[in-house]
């Protein structure tokens, strides 16, 4: 709960959190705030923003609603970005543990293994990925996650090498604890909060990755995403601008939410860690 | 073994280092030309196999057909709707187990050897028959083709073969090709099929992948006073977007097959200098169709299938999706072919209430959550307007309970799930009518198609009349004889529903003013373009 | 210098079995793949029946079982030969060193101008930490950052391009043009303005940050006090003892962004319509074409590897305290 207080004390942290919570609520409650499916042909197609009160930001080219896109585009985009940081985050936890835990042979091999993800630029990786398996939000998930967890298992790992030393790390050794144990209760803790600093990078990253995939025609087809948006508005982006317009904003703020309540958590650490 | 048969390796290698080369060519065009001009044209794709004699599709002709010429061309007035390029005249036999072919006298290759007869032969044996994807329907009875001359070709067909079919087929399935340069060679991997050489009104003189084809003034070509252009370069520019932006930046001329989308036709004909067409794709009609796999016991049920039909609103489909440039479908041969088409076959009129009454009638009660079944829908990725309409179509399913979910798949894995595996319930698919219902048409409905071949009936549908009808007219000589039976090929289809003829559409070629000569005929952006001319 | 011989060798030796798990991954990877070169090729040619694939098949070696598939492939590789494609029916080196230098100048100058603005900028907003100049900058930034590049690619091309008519709206040279020289490269530069703004507008977001992050950490440290007691210029301190050492972190990001820009081209080369190295690993996955897509990979890791390695010598020199053990991975 400190965390949070310090969270919320500097402006950072302050307004990336009431962004994200905006974004949050939207997500939970679209089903509320615009009923039905986003996908169905609701007016008039190609209605300018602004001139209809029944869509506000206007239809689509097949007369789907903007706004309505855009609401429950946020379910998607927060939910893939989550999905996606928590997979990357979890599997390079686990390879990171094992690595700085059991050292030698499997240390070596696994740091490999991290190298050439992340040699591969992940883009193409998960552009490959998607159009080989096919495209679905699962499928999404994972081709993010398999981009993105060679950093946070180089991370967990460096992490785990500087605490192994450490005299508490030590002392529950000689009390006889058994090492699963110490890696859990003692080190994980300590870990962790790197860790969780680069996730919030992560989701941005995530977000921002399926976008450019939607755009290039490998997402989901049956779900409304903000890049498979711009990708439909893309034809008429001159003579109907806004329909690429209204989700790049939406993906703007969101992305800009996230680095904010990065920033903030960052700055919360390290202040805390001054604190005696 | 190594990964590629050496020699086979060395010679296509020799024919790609010769073509790629990304050696800048010598000359500048800043030498005082003649008044022929040089024409930039939007290309989407780069065909792996240019050779329109293997390959008899509209990405192929669309370069190819400036170098390798057809016995004859579609024209809007010529007799029997042809015009002669390559052969000046035809005539069928009364038992019509042959047909003649006068042709060109003072043809060259490009090469500098002569045009003859044994270069037709040559072709239609070796090629069109064998090896070709339309030519092994239209020239599957074909036995042996006579030159008694050198300007004088008589094929011999071992059963009796329409000549209205022969004769709507020539445009597309007759590019003949040098005897001279594929004889004894293995014409899949011979370098002539990327180096063309023809006897066409243009040369392919450079191709650098991924940037431009350029096609050079054929100085000896037959046809006099032609071409009027000096040079036309086919721009590689795969994003469709690119496409009209180039055209107003003044970087192309011409943008054919709706290169510039449908949605911004309105602003950009308002474009002072630019000027829109929709003329010159009639022989081109594409239609847009709901494949179904009858495996699915749901499917199987004719009333689902009328329910289905019943559930697209046609009107919408051709406003919406096409912007109104198309026509909705009555059944399976497009309004435009007037020799066959037939209007008084039953229609399915947009009715959501008669939909939900034929599938409450069939058994398919709707669940709690208001779904009867669910089905998985693959829209075919090659144009937008498929893409649109799969998102259309499971809107209009969702509004009569059936929860169909949409499969996004790029154009390899589509072609294999769907014509190979069977792994669809409805595919919406892009099949184009050419102009006579055996060529391209029969095939989606026949039964007995072996897995594999692309668009084509995969849905495992049978019917016996259906393909009695077919069977009956392939041999059918007497043309009235033929265009009534194919009437009731018709009838058959839109009462059985094998699949769904939902609308039909041509493209738009938008070019700008200095361009003339545009679309003077019902093949345009495919023909040899001899008499395109710029205005200076 | 004994010591960039020993860190040169060393890393060539480690990347052996990394360069090896990527072939095989990705070999893995196209293997799972619904279809194969053949299938895509016949495609690719309105169809063809089963003897034509068959022989195809056998002509290609893609009829034998997946292993010896992937040991005649490493084989070869061990032999710096990188294959046949099936797709374009030319050796995959000669596709490669066609495409690979568009994308080398495109994202060369983007990473040149990002790193060279960015950094610039991020002295003068580091300079004087928490003033309006550093809030606007830092706030700007962040704002950069978020936008989608091909969307940033997009709007651009509206502008410039097509209202403007001040610049060509793809491609990256004029068609047959005849130039040479210094024309040539006048007017492929003039082509490539769009896409690397596009590309550069948006790391350099991300240098600038990483610039002034790293200058408002060093500010504080004791060293800089005591310049700065010792009377030096503001300037004078800002440039040789701040910047500086806020350099190095700023050169380790450039090593880590090298692989996410090659990956990154792909959506601008999309848009711009250039033939580059994205665009052709595109046409390798849609033509499932293994020896161009393992190609395209295995030459990107490469690149990678040498970026990295170039990164750690050139921190070596910046920061002698990088001592004669590497740093631990």
């Amino acid at each position: 709960m400190r965390l949070v207080r310090h969270l919320v004390r500097t402006p950072e942290g302050a307004i990336g959190l009431a962004i994200l919570a905006t974004l949050v609520l939207v997500a939970l409650f679209a089903p509320v705030l615009s009923p039905g499916d986003p996908l169905r042909i609701a007016g008039r197609a190609l209605l300018p923003p602004f001139a209809d009160p029944a869509f506000p930001l206007g239809t689509d080219r097949l007369g789907r609603d903007v706004l309505a896109g855009i609401l429950h585009g946020t379910r998607t985009s927060l939910a893939v970005g989550l999905a996606a940081a928590l997979a990357a985050i979890a599997i390079g936890l686990c390879v990171g543990l094992t690595a700085g835990f059991a050292g030698g042979l499997v240390d070596e091999g696994l740091m490999r293994v991290v190298d050439a993800f992340q040699i591969v630029p992940s883009f193409l990786l998960a552009l490959a990925f998607v159009s080989v398996i096919g495209a679905s939000v699962p499928v999404v998930v994972l081709a993010i996650a398999l981009g993105a967890w060679a950093d946070p298992a180089r991370l967990t790992r460096a992490q785990v090498l500087s605490i192994r030393e450490r005299d508490y790390v030590a002392s529950a050794r000689v009390i006889g604890m058994h090492p699963a144990e110490i890696a859990l209760r003692e080190i994980l803790p300590n870990a962790l909060p790197p860790v969780l600093a680069l996730s919030a990078i992560i989701v941005a990253a995530a977000i921002l990755t399926e976008a450019a995939l939607s755009f290039l025609g490998l997402g989901d087809p049956n779900v409304v995403t903000w890049g498979s948006m711009i990708a439909e508005g893309r034809n008429i982006l001159r003579s109907s601008p806004s329909l690429s317009i209204f989700p790049g904003i939406a993906l703007v703020v969101t992305v800009v939410g996230v680095y904010l309540f990065s920033e903030g958590l960052t700055k919360a650490l390290a202040g805390r860690r001054l604190e005696p | 073994m190594t990964i590629a048969n050496p020699s086979r390796r060395t010679l296509l290698q020799a024919g790609g280092l010769l073509l790629a080369s990304t050696a800048l060519p010598t000359f500048t065009l800043a030498q005082a030309a003649p008044a022929g001009g040089r024409l930039v044209v939007a290309a989407d794709s780069e065909p792996k196999n240019l050779n329109p004699a293997i390959v008899a599709s509209n990405g192929v002709f669309f370069i190819a057909s400036k170098v390798v010429e057809p016995l004859a061309e579609a024209s809007f007035d010529g007799k029997d709707g042809l015009a002669p390029r390559l052969a000046t005249s035809w005539e069928g036999s009364a038992d019509g187990k042959s047909v003649t072919f006068k042709l060109r006298e003072g043809v060259k290759w490009h090469d500098g050897k002569p045009f003859t007869s044994a270069d037709v032969a040559y072709s239609a044996l070796a090629i069109w028959k064998p090896l070709q994807n339309l030519g092994r329907l239209v020239f599957a009875n074909l036995e042996t083709v006579e030159t008694p001359d050198a300007t004088t070709a008589v094929f011999k067909f071992s059963k009796p073969t329409p000549l209205q079919l022969i004769r709507n087929a020539l445009p597309v399935v007759s590019s003949v090709v040098p005897k001279h340069l594929y004889e004894g060679t293995d014409i899949a991997t011979n370098p002539a099929n990327v180096k063309l050489v023809g006897t066409g009104p243009f040369k392919l003189t450079e191709y650098k992948p991924g940037e431009y084809y350029r096609l050079t003034r054929n100085a000896d070509y037959w046809g006099k006073g032609e071409p009027k252009l000096d040079e036309i370069i086919f721009r590689v520019l795969p994003d469709r977007a690119g496409a009209g932006a180039a055209l107003e930046a003044e970087e192309i001329q011409l943008a054919a097959f709706s290169a510039v989308p449908l949605t911004d036709l309105a602003r950009i004909s308002k474009v002072p200098g630019i000027k829109v067409i929709s003329k010159g794709y009639e022989a081109l009609t594409y239609q847009l169709v709901v494949e179904i796999n009858h495996r699915r016991k749901e499917l199987a049920d004719v009333k689902v299938r009328q329910a289905i039909a019943h559930a697209i609103d046609r009107k919408f489909v051709v406003d919406t999706i096409f912007l109104g440039y198309a026509a909705a479908s009555t059944g399976p041969v497009p309004k435009n072919a007037p020799e066959f088409y037939d209007a008084s076959v039953p229609t399915y009129a947009f009715d959501t209430a008669k939909a939900n009454a034929l599938l409450d009638e069939a058994g398919y009660k709707k669940g709690a959550n208001g779904t009867r079944f669910s089905l998985k829908l693959r829209p075919a990725p090659y144009f937008n307007e498929t893409k649109q309409f799969g998102d259309y179509l499971r809107q209009a399913l969702a509004a009569v309970g059936i929860d169909a979910q949409l499969v996004n798949a790029d154009a390899a894995a589509h072609q294999k799930a769907v014509y190979t595996d069977h792994d669809f319930d409805l595919a919406i698919g892009p099949p184009v009518f050419r102009g006579d219902p055996a060529i391209s048409t029969t095939i989606l409905v026949q039964s007995g198609i072996p897995a594999g071949v692309p668009f084509s009936n995969q849905g495992g549908y049978e019917n016996k009349e259906l393909d009695g009808i077919i069977a009956k007219a392939s041999e059918t000589i007497d043309t009235a004889a033929r265009t009534e039976l194919y009437k009731q090929f018709q009838k058959v289809v839109a009462t059985d529903l094998p699949l769904i003829n939902v609308a039909e559409w041509g493209f738009i070629t938008v070019a700008r003013d200095t361009v003339q000569n545009v679309s003077n005929n019902p093949r345009w952006a495919v023909s040899n373009w001899s008499d395109t001319a710029l205005k200076s | 210098m004994n010591r960039a011989i020993r860190l040169i060798r060393r890393r060539a030796i480690s990347s052996i079995p990394v360069l090896l798990i990527v072939v095989v991954l990705t070999f893995l990877l196209l293997e799972s793949a619904s279809g194969d070169a053949v299938d895509a090729y016949l495609l690719s040619i309105g169809g063809g029946d089963a003897t034509v694939a068959q022989s195809l098949r056998q002509a290609y070696g893609l009829d034998q079982s997946m292993f010896a598939r992937l040991w005649l492939y490493v084989s070869s590789l061990a032999r710096f030969d990188l294959g046949w494609s099936v797709a374009f029916g030319r050796p995959v080196i000669d596709l490669i060193l066609e495409r690979l230098p568009n994308t080398l100048l495109l994202m060369g100058s983007a990473t040149a101008l990002s790193f060279g603005f960015g950094s610039a900028l991020g002295i003068v907003a580091g300079s004087k930490p928490e003033s309006v100049r550093d809030r606007a900058l830092s706030t700007g930034s962040l704002i950069l950052y978020a936008i989608p590049s091909f969307w940033l690619g997009l709007v651009l091309s509206i502008i410039f391009a097509v209202q403007l008519r001040w610049l060509p709206t793809s491609g990256i040279e004029t068609i047959a043009s005849g130039k040479t020289g210094l024309a040539r490269a006048m007017d492929i530069a003039r082509h490539l303005v769009l896409p690397v703004a596009a590309l550069a507008l948006i790391y350099m977001a991300l240098f600038l940050r990483v610039m002034r992050s790293g200058m408002a950490e060093v500010w504080t440290l004791d060293f800089v006090l005591f310049a700065r007691s010792k009377g030096l210029s503001r300037f004078r301190v800002v440039l040789h003892h701040v910047a500086r050492n806020a350099l190095l972190p700023l050169v380790t990001m450039l090593g880590l962004q090298s692989a996410a820009m090659l990956g990154g081209s792909v959506v601008i080369e999309s848009i711009f319509a250039i033939p580059g190295f994205g665009r052709l690993a595109q046409e390798a996955v849609g033509g499932r074409d293994a020896p161009l897509l393992m190609g395209i990979i295995v030459v990107s890791a490469v690149l990678v590897i040498c970026v990295n390695l170039i990164i750690d010598l050139v921190y070596a020199a910046l920061d002698p305290r990088v001592g004669a053990s590497e740093r631990g991975t």
